[in-house]
């Protein structure tokens, strides 16, 4: 026990000293942070604002209509223009027009089908579903106008509708929007985290069987201690980085919530952060978190072990043999999406007790309320099943690392190295 | 009183004999040589008495009672024939950790280091990674990792490969120095020179079974063909006698005779002080251990074929 300790000491130290880790530590949640707001807002700033000439026919748009239109919407620009549609058609790029419209004859009781916006160039989707946006505004008001509906009446019209949210009578608190929110932030968490530092454990398993340092310390330890200490000294080092996470949330929201009588964005903001911590249980949320970010990380890390140990320097040979365990990881990642979709179906319901993808769907459904949406039964033997399965994950890794360890040559196919598992010591 | 008794020890792989009814015994404070070609089962036999792998049958008595690999462990001190260290981590760190994990405490290891790292001048190493050491250096700082616990019995694998003669001399130096303070050293090769110089005892396996076991004495009488070189001032006249064959004649008024049955050097000699010619120096020559060893090795299929183990 004492060497054991020995081991996850050294592969603490080592990882947490890194500069490496360090940078991970703050770059992750940026870059997170990033991935999620970083796309929409790209999106939103590079798309093509459309500047299109309007011919019409039909007699019903005024260049007024036009002008007011623009005023309201930016996200596209239309010019209201009175000449010949084939001098146009010839001139319209040199006006400075990316392309134009021609609105045929028709009567505003029928309705206006099919519109061309008529270009020489290819454009997106979302640039031309704008100028849509944006015709179709000008057409139903000059449809109200034909109606003799006012603008007060048109205001009347537009509030008709009716949102619907789910609340749950056991957990008045709960907030659909907010718990999925969270339970994605931590599934996906939780994903990452085991891929990451699951083929950390892998990569050191190899490092050690290649410089052959593992001879040197089975001389001295177990090699199911070496293989233990190694798990549990990366798996602590992924629970720093996650309590150093929190703590950042909690400095950044409270500095923020010091500051923030100074500008109305701020307090909204910290307004919204409050709401989000009054509709979840903060502290079973991160219990559940780190129990099975932990449960999940052992679960995986040490097949990830086991894999280490039976190829060489190699690195294409141990990916292909990780293959059908990144998949088992991903495809759990599919199955939350489907689970979020139905919280306490029977797919969320069998994908959150079975160890294979409990640690992602369950941690997903969590956020939706405990016992609410997840009775307490289900989590007890959720982490009993998972606790279960990394035991046994565990055994069979070791038992795998105890022989490939010294084991040099060929790559051991899966079949082969199930027979290790079972061979008598 | 032996401190190591290996007992008819097996070890099958799915596809090789590695290790097929072994049985030896080692001396407490001698330098044991452990032989053999490539692939003969040296390492897997090693590994056993290190504890890493278990035999599949036989006992190990270690310093009287069986052997326990968890208790034992802590009193052995094993350098593989690959050379393993953490290269990223520093030299002072590493040394400590491996000897933490032998079970010594962290102040008492400290000052071993350093007084080791004084002794082989290392002492700027501290600081160092392993991945700035050149392969001797590196071989070194293996070499004092191995034996700074103090461990009743070393066993080194190989441990002069790829060392150059002045660290290779120093490492021996210490070899001598640890056999003289009581310990017990195994070490395995197939470099013959360093055998007959180091070593007290051998046994030679070849393709998992012993073939030869003694001392390096006792080895060279068994397989000595009675070959003695006799050389003259002048080539005697006649040189057909009962008592001797003629194997070779030099250039330097010498010859190598061989001994014919039922006779003895002495009638040589005998016979060519008659003979009206001066003796200068008279010898017998043994066969050194590297002929032995191909002696006995040669006619075996240089690598072991795979086969079919039942058992």
């Amino acid at each position: 026990m004492k060497k054991t300790l020995l081991v996850i000491g050294r592969e603490y130290i080592t990882r947490v000293r890194k500069r490496t880790f360090i940078i991970s530590t703050i770059l992750f949640p940026l870059l997170y942070l990033g991935l999620i707001f970083g796309t929409g807002y790209i999106t939103e700033k590079t798309s093509r604002k459309l500047h299109v000439a309007l011919i019409d026919s039909s007699g019903y748009f005024n260049k007024a209509a036009v002008a007011q239109a623009n005023q309201q919407d930016s996200s596209s620009y239309i010019d209201y223009v009175t000449i010949n549609p084939d001098t146009l058609k010839k001139n319209y790029s040199s006006l400075g027009y990316d392309a134009y419209i021609v609105i045929p004859p028709i009567k505003w009781e029928e309705g206006a089908k099919n519109v061309a916006l008529k270009t020489d160039k290819t454009y997106g989707v979302v640039p031309v579903m704008k100028v849509e946006g944006k015709l179709n505004a000008i057409w139903s008001t000059i449809k109200s106008e034909k109606l003799g509906i006012d603008e007060n009446k048109r205001q009347i019209l537009n509030q008709s509708n009716i949102t619907v949210n789910a609340k749950n009578i056991n957990d008045e608190k709960s907030n659909a929007k907010i718990a999925s929110g969270i339970g994605y932030a931590c599934g996906f968490l939780i994903y990452f985290i085991m891929l990451i530092y699951g083929s950390q454990v892998m990569m050191g398993v190899m490092e050690e069987k290649t410089n052959r340092i593992a001879e040197v310390v089975v001389s001295s330890i177990r090699p199911f201690q070496l293989m233990l200490g190694k798990i549990i000294g990366i798996g602590l080092v992924a629970l720093t980085q996650f309590a150093l996470w929190i703590a950042f949330i909690f400095i950044i929201y409270n500095i923020t919530k010091a500051s923030g009588s100074a500008s109305n964005n701020v307090s909204g903001l910290v307004g919204s952060v409050q709401t989000v911590f009054t509709s979840i249980n903060v502290p079973l949320i991160i219990f559940c978190f780190a129990f099975y970010l932990l449960g999940g990380f052992f679960f995986y890390s040490s097949l990830y072990a086991a894999i280490g140990s039976a190829v060489n320097e190699d690195m294409r040979e141990a990916q292909s043999l990780a293959f059908p365990v990144t998949m088992l990881v991903i495809f759990s990642i599919i199955l939350m999406t489907s689970a979020m979709a139905d919280p306490t179906g029977p797919l969320a319901f069998w994908a959150s007790i079975i160890p294979f993808s409990s640690p992602i769907v369950m941690m997903a459904r969590i956020p939706f309320g405990v016992p609410g949406t997840v009775p307490w039964w289900q989590l007890g033997l959720s982490m009993a099943l998972l606790v279960l399965g990394f035991i046994l994950t565990t055994w069979f890794a070791g038992k795998i690392y105890r022989i490939g360890i010294l084991m040099y040559g060929k790559k051991p196919t899966w079949k082969e190295m199930i027979k290790w598992a079972f061979r008598k010591s | 009183m032996t401190l190591l008794d290996v007992q008819q020890i097996k070890k099958y792989f799915a596809t090789q004999k590695a290790v097929d009814d072994i049985s030896f015994s080692v001396a407490p404070g001698s330098i044991f040589g452990l032989l053999g070609p490539n692939g003969a089962g040296k390492t897997t036999l090693l590994r056993m008495i290190t504890g890493i792998i278990y035999p599949d049958a036989g006992t190990i008595i270690f310093d009287g009672k069986k052997f326990d690999p968890l208790k034992d462990i802590e009193r052995i001190g094993y350098m593989p024939e690959e050379r393993g260290l953490y290269k990223k981590m520093k030299i002072g760190e590493q040394a400590l950790y491996l000897a933490q994990l032998k079970g010594l405490s962290k102040s008492h290891a400290t000052q071993l280091i350093k007084e080791w790292f004084t002794k082989l001048e290392m002492e700027s190493w501290w600081n160092k990674k392993v991945e700035d050491l050149s392969k001797g250096m590196s071989q070194k700082l293996q070499f004092v990792t191995t034996v700074l616990h103090n461990p009743k019995l070393v066993i080194l694998d190989e441990p002069f490969s790829g060392l150059d003669p002045v660290n290779s001399n120093l490492i021996k130096d210490e070899i001598f120095r640890l056999a003289k303070n009581g310990a017990t050293v195994i070490f395995s090769t197939h470099r013959m020179e360093q055998v007959e110089e180091i070593c007290n005892h051998i046994v030679l396996v070849n393709k998992g079974k012993k073939i030869l076991d003694g001392t390096v004495k006792e080895v060279k009488q068994q397989f000595k063909e009675n070959l003695f070189r006799i050389s003259f001032d002048a080539m005697p006249l006649n040189t057909n006698n009962d008592s001797f064959t003629i194997v070779r004649q030099n250039d330097d008024y010498s010859l190598v005779v061989k001994i014919n049955e039922g006779h003895t050097p002495n009638d040589m000699l005998r016979y060519f002080l008659q003979a009206n010619v001066n003796i200068y120096s008279f010898n017998e020559i043994l066969p050194s251990l590297n002929e032995i060893f191909i002696q006995l090795v040669e006619g075996t299929p240089a690598a072991r074929q795979f086969q079919n183990v039942t058992a």
